[in-house]
């Protein structure tokens, strides 16, 4: 049977193009990532498979994974890591790389990402309730309904402890600003102006 | 004196240098921390890759030393400070009291006296042993030892006044002594890794949850259990026996490095399982198995045996069913699969740490970065806290040590 050399190549360019992708060289595969995870059920490869991946070759079944976007930066594989790997850092590396792109590997987490950030940007605080409001509409105001139907105890329960404040709708009243907003924004324009891809 | 060589711990490492120095025709001063010689090497059941029992070679080094002059044996004690330079060190040597003399005839009626218990050491706690004991029926100096709790009241005094030849002495004090030597030799020897450091195997809560070395004496005649490998939880007899390699070994987090032993030391163990209950499965988890040279013949052998089985996982997690079994939840690498495992007896593999990362040697001296002893002129390493090393490397070792501290005291 002939054998088939690994694609060097996505290799190099996540070496080369993501945030803490050389990270990837001092795993030993032992799988401890996979299973400390919490979303391990989640998850269809894993951090050590998408190791494993990255040095095959495989750059579509990574880049399309949803995996490297549904990490929520709990840290513990990356403290039980024997080898000291920031596999935090790799995952959240490669979802933005995946967005450079112009692949989006999670469609929820990148759109609740995008409200996350026009709340930041809009008002320098996090509105939680504009937030997770701006999110349940994302497919539409009836989709929206009924998302927030199901959520209703969860809300109910936000609102009696004072965690939530209530509002008719997005904007509705609006989200009040921080002082200093538009010196924010500039700091924002600016990082963003910097950031991998956009320099120059 | 003054050209006599200093050699600090008296396991296998530490006889060998000793023995080679003496025979050699210098004057050794042999000095070991526990009331006996013979250091891990004597707490193991049999030797990787042959299978045969440690004492045998051990017994031929007690005869060479006691048959020879020129060693002086100071057992319970530790070397607390050296001075000097090389070709004319000053070493303080702090003994414990055994409240024990030579007397001594191992007769064990002051054992029979006493109801006190204490854990023992030698079977790393799995058991308690009376609080005058002999460390173990092999031990070299074959005399008992009082432990220091029960000194003062009634269980000293019984055993005293059980005592026919009048060895029980309780007012030992203990000693500190000058030595005067020409070049050291530090075998002081590992620890095995503890394993309640790695948090998620959970190794405090659960019984049937032990150590390698723990393992060695369940399966030896003079351990806790007369050598019948048994469940610590309920005595009962495993059926399903699961070793997990890189127990905080190859682990930034715990030791860093492999020990090169452990992995042949699971093998070995699996032996002692399927001898011993030919119906019981064995499972090894292992990252790589590392069994180099002639080990990897030992290694093809067990391989061999359709009841022991081989997941390239590391383990991580380790719960308790909350009936003594044990879930062992990995990845397996091959497959990709993750899996949940019960098995009722576990075995944890750890690690070899240099003694000289616990404890430094009382001289101006150069470690690596996981406490391992670096050359130096006039103390010498030899053995485990030079680098991790099975046995037969450690008496290698300990001859070149002997070599090197007899070249700087013929040369003066």
């Amino acid at each position: 049977m002939a054998t088939k050399a690994y694609d060097k190549s996505f290799r190099e360019e996540v070496y080369d193009k993501v945030d803490a992708g050389e990270e990837i060289k001092l795993c030993m595969q032992c799988g401890v990532c996979g299973i400390t995870c919490p979303l391990r059920d989640e998850m269809t490869y894993g951090p050590r498979q998408i190791w494993s991946l990255i040095r095959a070759g495989k750059r579509d079944e990574v880049m399309n994974c949803s995996d490297i976007m549904l990490c929520t930066s709990c840290y513990t594989c990356k403290v039980r890591c024997p080898r000291g790997v920031k596999v935090i850092d790799v995952m959240h590396g490669l979802a933005h790389y995946a967005l450079q792109e112009g692949i989006v590997p999670r469609e929820n987490t990148s759109k609740f990402g995008k409200f996350f950030w026009n709340s930041i940007y809009k008002t320098g605080r996090i509105d939680e309730t504009e937030v997770p409001m701006r999110y349940s509409m994302r497919r539409g105001p009836i989709h929206g309904i009924f998302e927030t139907l199901e959520m209703m105890d969860i809300g109910r329960a936000l609102l009696s402890h004072k965690r939530m404040h209530f509002k008719l709708g997005p904007g509705i009243p609006p989200s009040k600003k921080i002082k200093g907003i538009k010196g924010l924004k500039k700091m924002l324009d600016k990082a963003e102006a910097m950031s991998p891809g956009k320099e120059a | 004196m003054g050209q006599a060589i200093l050699v600090v711990g008296g396991g296998m490492s530490g006889v060998s240098a000793a023995l080679e120095a003496a025979e050699a025709g210098y004057d050794v001063v042999l000095v070991e921390k526990n009331p006996y010689l013979g250091g891990r090497v004597a707490q193991l059941h049999q030797y990787f890759p042959k299978l045969c029992p440690p004492y045998c070679g051990l017994e031929i080094n007690f005869k060479r030393i006691k048959s020879n002059p020129r060693i002086q044996v100071i057992t319970m004690a530790e070397v607390t400070a050296i001075e000097g330079e090389p070709g004319a060190y000053k070493a303080t040597v702090s003994q414990a009291p055994r409240y024990v003399n030579e007397k001594c005839t191992a007769c064990g009626l002051c054992s029979e006296a006493v109801e006190a218990t204490v854990p023992n050491p030698f079977n790393y706690g799995l058991d308690e042993i009376k609080a005058a004991y002999l460390p173990h029926e092999m031990a070299y100096p074959f005399r008992y030892v009082i432990d220091g709790s029960i000194v003062e009241g009634d269980q000293g005094a019984k055993a005293k006044e059980a005592c026919p030849y009048d060895a029980v002495d309780l007012e030992d004090q203990g000693s500190e002594t000058v030595i005067e030597a020409a070049a050291v030799v530090w075998a002081a020897g590992w620890s095995p890794y503890g394993p309640a450091k790695i948090e998620y195997y959970n190794f405090a809560a659960n019984p049937n949850l032990i150590s390698n070395v723990q393992m060695e004496r369940l399966a030896a005649k003079g351990g806790p259990t007369e050598g019948k490998i048994q469940r610590p939880g309920d005595g009962a007899e495993p059926k399903n026996v699961a070793f997990i390699q890189c127990a905080g070994s190859r682990d930034v987090n715990h030791l860093p490095f492999c020990s090169t032993v452990c992995c042949l030391a699971s093998l070995k163990q699996a032996t002692y399982v399927r001898e011993q209950l030919p119906g019981a499965e064995v499972t090894i988890y292992f990252i790589d198995i590392r069994a180099m040279d002639r080990n990897e013949d030992f290694y093809s052998q067990v391989k061999a045996d359709e009841k022991i089985n081989f997941v390239k996982s590391k383990i991580g997690l380790i719960e308790s069913d909350g009936e003594g079994n044990l879930i062992l939840e990995g990845e397996d690498t091959t497959s990709g699969e993750r899996f949940k495992a019960e098995h009722d007896l576990v075995v944890l593999a750890t690690g070899m740490q240099p003694n000289t990362d616990l404890t430094k040697i009382p001289a101006d001296m150069v470690y690596d970065e996981y406490g391992f002893v670096q050359a130096a002129e006039g103390i010498f390493g030899a053995g485990t806290v030079r680098r991790p090393s099975e046995v037969h490397v450690s008496v290698q070792d300990g001859t070149g040590a002997a070599l090197k501290a007899i070249q700087l005291v013929a040369g003066r």
